[in-house]
């Protein structure tokens, strides 16, 4: 698939029992591989998979007793939503009579009783979305592998099938093993997150500790914005680091007027002045992008009554608190 | 179950079966007859030189690439203008349009040359009309000359021309031409800069596909042509059937295969040298076969919504095409749909001629040919002959031709392209080299004039269509379909027979109907593999329209020309149900 170059060269990991757990990178990180590998339809050429300290990377797909929810679904569009929930019940086999309780447990669980004789094309995006989560879950496998499970929905439904899965790990407590490169989609349904990029993990652990303690740059840079302040305008110098990178996110910096009073905790606080060079209005909140020296840095503010609005090409103060920089390796 | 895991890691066996026929009727004698050419073991060229030596044989070389070249000029000048204007028409219309152009590319073309014998003959539609009206005293020569040659065959070719332009021309975005024209292009600068460079491939493969069925040319010309107006396979099948020289007739096959070779390498490659080559070979050998995908397509997309692409082709049309181009544009889109059509009607109407003769318009009407025909064994016999030997090929080369697209879907690309480009060499190589390599096969097989010789020598082709049907149905088939039946537990034959197979099942029932076709209509390879011992009908019919025996042919050709329309509804019926549980439309829906 791709060639002798390796997708992934590097990826050890252990899933706890029962946990969430998202595989988060940019494409050709080696994310799908990497599930490509847990599913069994790609064998890894060094190394090894153990489920419950037993070796499956032998273990063909059809052996190793997982469910599986694909990108767009592949929900068989020749057999109705019963048959497609069926379909692994019969694999397994699971007699006829036993079947139907479990499809119309299943069917109702995820909202769908009154669908079992659609065909798949003739369900909503969302619809779709639950019949795969249902198909995978209905054998009740130990393992849930979920391929970018929210990518093919539009964002409100996106929101909404968001508390879907949680709640159904939260009911089903499978261990869930998740892929995306859709951050937001990591952060808010993971136990915990291992980023990876070119075939390695880069960083794991819980959505928040990555978040706010990314280890490095491209991790600060991949999971949300980050201002990186490497300029002798914006305090750095080689030596006081020690080949470090300071950063600091958009949201912890305060935005003022040049000749407002200084902030209370001034030992602590880092203070520059800049240029405003742009503003949006997102709704929530103002995003400003203010010139300091030759670098630019983000300013995130959440819209509040009585704030002062700054116009391009003014001149503002910014400061944010010692304790709020990050040291990222490069 | 140990076995069907093997072929999960090596697809290559299912390729197998399907190889092995081709390389037994057709490969090993193909090198057979090389080796022969050049005299082995003692190499030399004495064959060829004395084939280029003869000025008799180099003037029919030299005619044979004139009389393609010009017919294939001829399809694209008319074919071009008809595609375009059905690519653009509208929807209804459009389907509408396909039928008729898809119509004559499935009647037998025997029906359909002799067609041509009816209107263009002495006692023919043409001199009798001008003869009745007191414009002529004696018949026109308009028959047995190179003119009718080329109307023939270009009545043949055009629906090959037409059908992989108009698969082109459909997925050019006319949104395009809109861009262009809001940046200052006038219509005609937008057409030759944007819409005609982005129809290239099509008429590429428009023009390769016409040109080299042309070089094999066999039927037509003999039909329609004079005495001066022989093809190179006339030539070399009179060789073979008259006690030939072996040399010479290998030497001649390959001169022939030479030069369709050099033309599908050198233009089967990605001119415009925007892409790597290496891919695009692949590519461009299928797209030659696109016409049959047009038709799939176009039954398929019957109800689907494609608003975005009317909404382009509104806003392409609003910026004004006078009355007077769309005049002129349905006035030649009659014309083509008339050549394409009459001649099929002109021959049902002769059929029920009460005439003992060949003379149109008939001067009474009577049952008295299909009479002849349902009353002589001879004839009958030929076409029970020539269903058992259909059916025989539609389901051999089925379940060959299914197990080997499967095979080649599953195989690494560099690879696949070089097995596919193996596999279709029947239908792509001019069909007499076809038909004198299978009959030496066969004579190695000792099975020459038999009715399971014939049934290998058509299951070659008959493999070749089946793969391009299936495989254009399994590249829209989602592999993950697949993986995810194994991931719930189904084992590979399981998860084929579950998943994969009823979800491309209107592929291969399309593919044993093509099959079916290919075998139900041959005549070039059967005429010099039958040994005249075998009779199928369009040998009885072949024989019938040389020595214009009777009009019974008539009533054989008009029966002909209504099976296509079976076609047709079979074809509805079978990619139209499968529209309804479609994964396109799954796919569509979460696009």
């Amino acid at each position: 698939m791709y060639g002798p170059i390796a997708a992934v060269t590097e990826l050890s990991l252990t899933v706890r029992r029962g946990e969430f757990l998202t595989i988060l990178g940019p494409s050709g990180s080696g994310k799908t591989t990497a599930l490509m590998m847990l599913a069994g339809f790609e064998s890894p050429t060094k190394g090894d998979i153990l489920i419950s300290g037993k070796s499956v990377a032998a273990v063909p797909s059809y052996g190793r007793d997982q469910g599986i929810v694909f990108q767009s679904y592949a929900l068989f569009p020749h057999l109705t939503v019963r048959r497609n929930l069926e379909f692994p019940l019969e694999m397994r086999g699971v007699k006829a009579s036993e079947r139907a309780p479990l499809v119309e447990r299943m069917l109702k669980r995820v909202h769908l009783d009154a669908f079992g004789e659609r065909m798949p094309s003739q369900l909503s995006g969302g619809q779709q979305q639950r019949v795969a989560l249902a198909r995978a879950l209905i054998a009740d496998p130990p393992i849930l592998l979920l391929d970018e499970p929210l990518g093919a929905l539009d964002r409100n439904l996106r929101e909404q099938m968001q508390g879907e899965i949680k709640g159904l790990h939260r009911e089903f407590q499978k261990t869930t093993i998740c892929v995306t490169h859709d951050q937001e989609e990591a952060l808010t349904l993971s136990d915990r997150i291992v980023v990876m990029r070119a075939g390695k993990i880069e960083q794991l652990d819980t959505p928040e500790a990555l978040y706010d303690r990314p280890a490095t740059r491209f991790v600060a840079n991949f999971l949300g914005e980050a201002n990186v302040l490497d300029s002798p305008e914006l305090g750095f110098n080689d030596q006081n680091f020690r080949g470090k990178v300071p950063m600091v996110r958009p949201e912890r910096v305060r935005i003022s007027a040049v000749n407002s009073p200084a902030p209370a905790e001034l030992g602590q606080s880092q203070v520059v002045t800049g240029i405003v060079e742009e503003m949006i209005y997102a709704g929530p909140l103002r995003k400003y992008q203010v010139r300091v020296g030759d670098k630019s840095l983000i300013v995130r503010q959440h819209v509040a009554s009585g704030q002062e609005v700054f116009a391009p090409g003014g001149s503002v103060r910014l400061d944010w608190l010692r304790a709020d920089v990050r040291l990222l390796d490069e | 179950m140990q076995v069907f895991q093997r072929i999960g890691r090596a697809p290559i066996i299912l390729v197998l079966p399907a190889l092995a026929v081709l390389l037994i009727v057709f490969g090993v004698p193909t090198v057979q007859l090389f080796l022969e050419s050049l005299n082995a073991p003692n190499f030399s060229i004495q064959n060829y030189s004395s084939f280029l030596g003869q000025y008799a044989n180099l003037r029919v070389l030299l005619q044979t690439l004139e009389i393609s070249a010009i017919a294939t000029v001829i399809c694209l000048l008319v074919g071009y203008p008809t595609a375009y204007l059905i690519s653009t028409a509208s929807k209804r219309a459009r389907m509408v349009l396909i039928v008729l152009v898809v119509i004559p590319y499935l009647t037998s073309g025997l029906a359909r040359t002799y067609s041509w014998v009816v209107i263009l003959g002495d006692n023919g539609l043409i001199n009798s009309a001008l003869v009745n009206w007191g414009l002529i005293s004696s018949p026109l020569p308009l028959i047995y000359n190179r003119a009718a040659v080329y109307v023939g065959m270009v009545h043949i070719m055009l629906p090959m021309m037409i059908l992989p332009l108009v698969s082109v021309m459909l997925g050019i975005n006319t949104s395009l031409i809109a861009a262009a024209k809001s940046m200052g292009a006038k219509p005609s600068t937008a057409f030759w800069r944007v819409y005609f460079p982005l129809s290239m491939p099509g008429v590429r493969s428009g023009t390769l596909l016409v040109f080299v069925i042309c070089l094999g040319f066999y039927i037509t010309p003999a039909a329609l042509g004079g005495l001066g107006d022989a093809m190179l396979s006339t030539f070399i099948a009179s060789q073979v059937s008259t006690g030939f020289n072996m040399g010479s007739v290998s030497a001649s096959s390959f001169v022939l295969l030479a030069i369709a070779v050099v033309m599908l390498s050198v233009f089967g490659l990605n001119l415009s040298g925007t892409q790597d080559s290496a891919p695009k070979l692949r590519k461009g050998f299928m797209e030659r076969f696109s016409l049959l995908r047009v038709v799939k397509q176009y039954l398929n997309e019957l109800s689907v919504a494609s608003r975005s692409k009317q909404w382009s082709k509104a806003l392409y049309q609003a910026q004004g095409d006078g009355g007077w181009s769309r005049f002129a544009g349905s006035l030649t889109l009659t014309l083509v749909i008339f050549f394409l059509l009459f001649p099929e009607v002109v021959v049902i109407i002769m059929s029920f001629s009460s005439d003992a003769t060949l003379q149109f318009p008939p001067s009474g009407f009577s049952l008295q040919w299909y009479g002849s025909f349902f009353g002589d064994e001879a004839w009958y016999g030929a076409a029970w002959t020539s269903i058992k030997i259909g059916l025989a090929v539609a389901a051999l080369s089925t379940v060959l031709g299914t197990l080997a697209a499967y095979g080649l879907s599953r195989i690494a690309s560099d690879f696949r392209g070089w097995l596919t480009m193996a596999i279709l060499a029947p239908i792509t190589i001019p069909v007499i080299v076809v038909g004198v390599a299978s009959y030496f096969g066969l004579v190695n097989l000792g099975i020459i004039g038999t009715e399971t010789g014939i049934v290998l020598a058509h299951t070659i082709g008959a493999i070749s269509y089946v793969v391009v049907i299936v495989s254009a149905t399994l590249a829209n088939f989602d592999r993950r379909l697949e993986q995810a039946a194994k991931s719930m537990g189904a084992r590979p034959f399981t998860a084929f027979m579950r998943v994969t197979l009823p979800l491309i099942r209107p592929g291969i029932i399309g593919g044993a109907l093509f099959a079916f076709i290919h075998s139900f209509d041959e005549v070039v390879v059967t005429s010099l593999v039958s040994g005249y011992s075998v009779r199928t009908l369009p040998l009885k019919m072949w024989e019938n329209i040389r020595n214009e025996i009777d009009p019974t042919v008539a009533a054989v050709a008009s029966l002909l020309t209504l099976l296509p329309i079976l076609w047709m509804i079979a074809l509805y019926v079978t990619w139209w149900r499968a529209r309804s549980s479609s994964q396109n439309t799954v796919l569509e829906a979460n696009a």
